[in-house]
C-alpha cells in the first residue's frame, strides 16, 4: 500500500508498525512477568497442585466438542435442504433462524435458568451446550448455504439421473466439497464455546463441570487474590489456546474472516 | 469452480440479503429439474426445531416473566402488567447503561477500524516479519476474555505496571488508580476490548485489500497522489463493505458486552462501567429480581434487533 522504494520510508515505516504493535504485546509481556514474581516457578507449582487444572480442561473440552458436533451436524443438514432442496416457504425459515444471530446470551438467563433446574439439568455439560448450540447455529448455517449455494446444480443433476438419493448426494457431494467451509465452522464454534463465560458462570457450580474460563475467578478466592498464582492460572489457560491457533493459524484466521464478512 | 464461494477473502459483502436476489432467479429455473423435487424440509428440522424451539421458547418464556413480579423460586409469582417496563423508563441506571453503550460502540469502533485499518495497510506495503506482528496482533482474539481479566485488573490498579510505565517515562504524574475512578474506569474498559477485537478488524481489512487491483494503485501512484492520499481516496472506499460489516458486529458486540466489565469492575465504580449484559445479570442473579431483569433483557432484545436492521438496511440502501 505505502510506497517503499527508498530505504529511509522502509525502516519510517518498520517503526511505525513496531510502536503500534507494542500495546498489544504488552500485557501479555504483563501477565508472564506478573506469574513468575514472588515465588518464580513456584507459582505454577502451587496451581497446578490444587489439582484441578487438568479438570477444568476437560470439562472445557467436553464441552466444546459436544457443541461442535451438534453445530457441525444440524448445520450441514440444514444448509443443503435451504441450499437445494424444494422448501415451501424456505425463506421465512431461513429468516425466523436468522433473528437469533443478534441474541445476547443474557436474555436467555432466567427462562434456560429455570428450566434447567425443572428439567434437573443444572449444573450438567448440557445446559451449556445446548444454549452454545443454539447460538451458533443460524451463524454457520448463514455461511455454509451460501457456500453449498455455490455448488453448480448440474453436480447434483448428474448424480441424481445416476440414480443416487438424496441422502447419498448429501454424503457423497455435500460432506466432502463444504470441508474448507466446515473447517471454518468448527473453528468459530471453538472459539465460542472454549471462550465462553456467562453460561458457565450461571449453570456450572461444581469443580467436576465448570470450565477454564471460570479458572481464573476459582483461584481468585482458592488464593485470596495473590496475583502471582492467578497470573500463573491465567497463563495456563491461555498456552493451549496460543498453540492451537500458531498451528492452525490460517484456519483461525480464515474462519473469523468468513464469520465475519457473510 | 466452488473455489471462488470457497475463499471467504473473495467475498466482501456483508449481506445476505444482497445474494438473495439471484439465488432465487437459479432456484426458480431449476425447480423442475432433479433434485428440486425432493422436499427439503425434513433436512432443515432437526436444526430449525433445535434454534427456534431454544431461542424463541427462551423470549416467549422471557416475555411471559417480564410481566411478573418474582424472585425466580417462589411458587407464586405475582402478575404486575407492564409495571416493569414502567420500571424500566424511570430506572437512571439504565439510561445510564445505554449512555456507556452508545459511547462504548462509538469509541471502540472509531479506534478499532482507525488501527485495524492502518496494520492492513502497513502490514500489506513491504515490511520485514509481516507474519510475526500478524500473530501479536490476533492472539488477544484467541484469548478469552476471562483468561485475561485479572491480569488487566492487576496492570491498571494503583501499583499496577501502567502506571510503573508511566513513571518510567516521565508521565508519573498521569498515575491514578484507573479502575477506582468513575471517570477512567469506562476508557479503560474500552482500551481493553480495542486491544480483544483489533486483530478482527484487522485481519478482516487486511482479506479485503487483497481485492485491490495493484494497478489502481499504481496508476495513482504514477498520477503524482501520495501513499496517504491513496489510501484516503482508493483503499478506504474499496472497503466500504467491510466497514459497515464491522459497524454492525460492534453495534451487536456493544449490547453483548457482559465478560469485561463483569471481571474487570463488575459495573462499578459506582455504576460507572455498567452495561445492559452486567446490569441484567446484576438485577436477575444476584439481586434475584427476575420479572424486572426479564423486562430489561426484552428492551435488549428489540435494541439488538432494531441495531441490526438499522445497519443492515443502511448498508443494502447505500450499496
Amino acid at each position: 500500500m505505502f510506497e517503499t522504494r527508498r530505504l529511509s520510508s522502509k525502516i519510517v515505516l518498520q517503526l511505525v508498525l513496531t510502536i503500534m504493535v507494542i500495546p498489544y504485546l504488552f500485557p501479555l509481556i504483563a501477565m508472564v512477568q506478573e506469574s513468575l514474581a514472588g515465588q518464580g516457578a513456584g507459582n505454577y507449582k502451587a496451581v497446578w497442585a490444587v489439582g484441578v487444572v487438568p479438570e477444568f480442561f476437560r470439562n472445557s473440552a467436553i464441552i466444546a466438542a459436544g457443541v461442535i458436533v451438534i453445530v457441525y451436524c444440524l448445520t450441514m443438514l440444514a444448509a443443503f435442504g435451504f441450499s437445494k432442496l424444494h422448501i415451501r416457504g424456505r425463506e421465512i425459515y431461513f429468516w425466523m433462524m436468522l433473528a437469533a444471530l443478534t441474541l445476547p446470551e443474557v436474555v436467555l438467563l432466567t427462562p434456560l435458568f429455570s428450566t434447567a433446574t425443572r428439567l434437573g439439568m443444572y449444573n450438567t455439560y448440557f445446559s451449556v451446550m445446548i444454549p452454545l448450540a443454539a447460538l451458533q447455529i443460524p451463524f454457520a448455517v448463514l455461511l455454509t448455504r451460501s457456500f453449498v449455494n455455490g455448488i453448480p446444480d448440474e453436480l447434483f443433476d448428474a448424480a441424481r439421473v445416476d440414480g443416487a438419493s438424496a441422502a447419498r448426494i448429501f454424503w457423497s457431494i455435500i460432506i466432502p466439497l463444504t470441508r474448507p467451509m466446515a473447517a471454518a465452522i468448527i473453528i468459530l464454534t471453538l472459539i465460542g464455546a472454549w471462550n465462553d463465560y456467562l453460561l458457565p458462570l450461571v449453570f456450572l457450580q461444581t469443580p467436576a463441570t465448570q470450565t477454564i474460563t471460570l479458572l481464573p475467578s476459582f483461584f481468585v478466592s482458592q488464593f485470596s487474590d495473590d496475583q502471582t498464582k492467578v497470573a500463573a492460572a491465567s497463563v495456563i489457560t491461555a498456552i493451549p489456546e496460543i498453540i492451537a491457533y500458531l498451528c492452525l493459524q490460517r484456519l483461525f484466521e480464515r474462519g473469523l474472516t468468513a464469520g465475519a464478512l457473510k | 469452480m466452488t473455489r471462488t464461494a470457497a475463499d471467504p477473502a473473495v467475498r466482501s459483502s456483508p449481506k445476505p440479503g444482497s445474494r438473495r436476489a439471484p439465488a432465487g432467479r437459479a432456484a426458480a429455473r431449476t425447480r423442475r429439474r432433479g433434485l428440486r423435487r425432493s422436499s427439503g424440509l425434513p433436512w432443515i428440522l432437526p436444526a430449525f426445531i433445535f434454534v427456534v424451539g431454544t431461542v424463541y421458547y427462551c423470549i416467549g418464556y422471557t416475555g411471559y416473566i417480564s410481566t411478573l413480579s418474582w424472585d425466580g423460586v417462589s411458587p407464586t409469582p405475582q402478575h404486575v402488567g407492564l409495571a416493569n417496563y414502567a420500571q424500566v423508563f424511570h430506572d437512571p441506571v439504565f439510561w445510564d447503561t445505554i449512555r456507556h453503550t452508545v459511547v462504548f460502540f462509538a469509541v471502540t469502533f472509531t479506534v478499532q477500524t482507525a488501527i485495524g485499518f492502518s496494520f492492513a495497510a502497513l502490514l500489506h506495503s513491504k515490511v520485514r516479519l509481516p507474519n510475526l506482528y500478524k500473530v501479536i496482533i490476533f492472539i488477544p482474539v484467541v484469548l478469552a476474555p476471562a483468561t485475561m481479566a485479572p491480569i488487566f485488573r492487576q496492570i491498571f490498579s494503583a501499583t499496577g505496571q501502567f502506571n510503573t510505565i508511566l513513571e518510567h517515562i516521565g508521565l508519573g504524574a498521569l498515575a491514578q488508580p484507573w479502575l477506582a475512578q468513575s471517570s477512567t474506569a469506562l476508557p479503560v474498559i474500552m482500551a481493553i476490548t480495542v486491544w480483544e477485537w483489533t486483530g478482527v478488524t484487522f485481519i478482516l481489512y487486511f482479506a479485503a485489500m487483497t481485492q485491490i487491483e495493484p494497478e489502481i494503485l499504481e496508476a495513482a501512484r504514477i498520477d503524482g497522489a501520495s501513499g496517504v492520499t491513496a489510501l484516503a481516496r482508493i483503499v478506504w472506499p474499496a472497503v466500504r463493505g467491510t466497514t459497515i460489516a464491522l459497524g454492525m458486529l460492534s453495534v451487536i458486540g456493544a449490547l453483548k458486552t457482559f465478560d469485561v466489565p463483569y471481571l474487570v469492575t463488575t459495573g462499578g465504580p459506582n455504576f460507572a462501567t455498567e452495561f445492559l449484559g452486567t446490569f441484567i445479570y446484576r438485577v436477575s442473579i444476584p439481586q434475584a429480581e427476575v420479572g424486572y431483569g426479564a423486562a430489561l433483557s426484552i428492551m435488549l432484545l428489540i435494541l439488538a434487533l432494531g441495531g441490526a436492521l438499522a445497519f443492515g438496511l443502511r448498508g443494502t440502501r447505500r450499496s
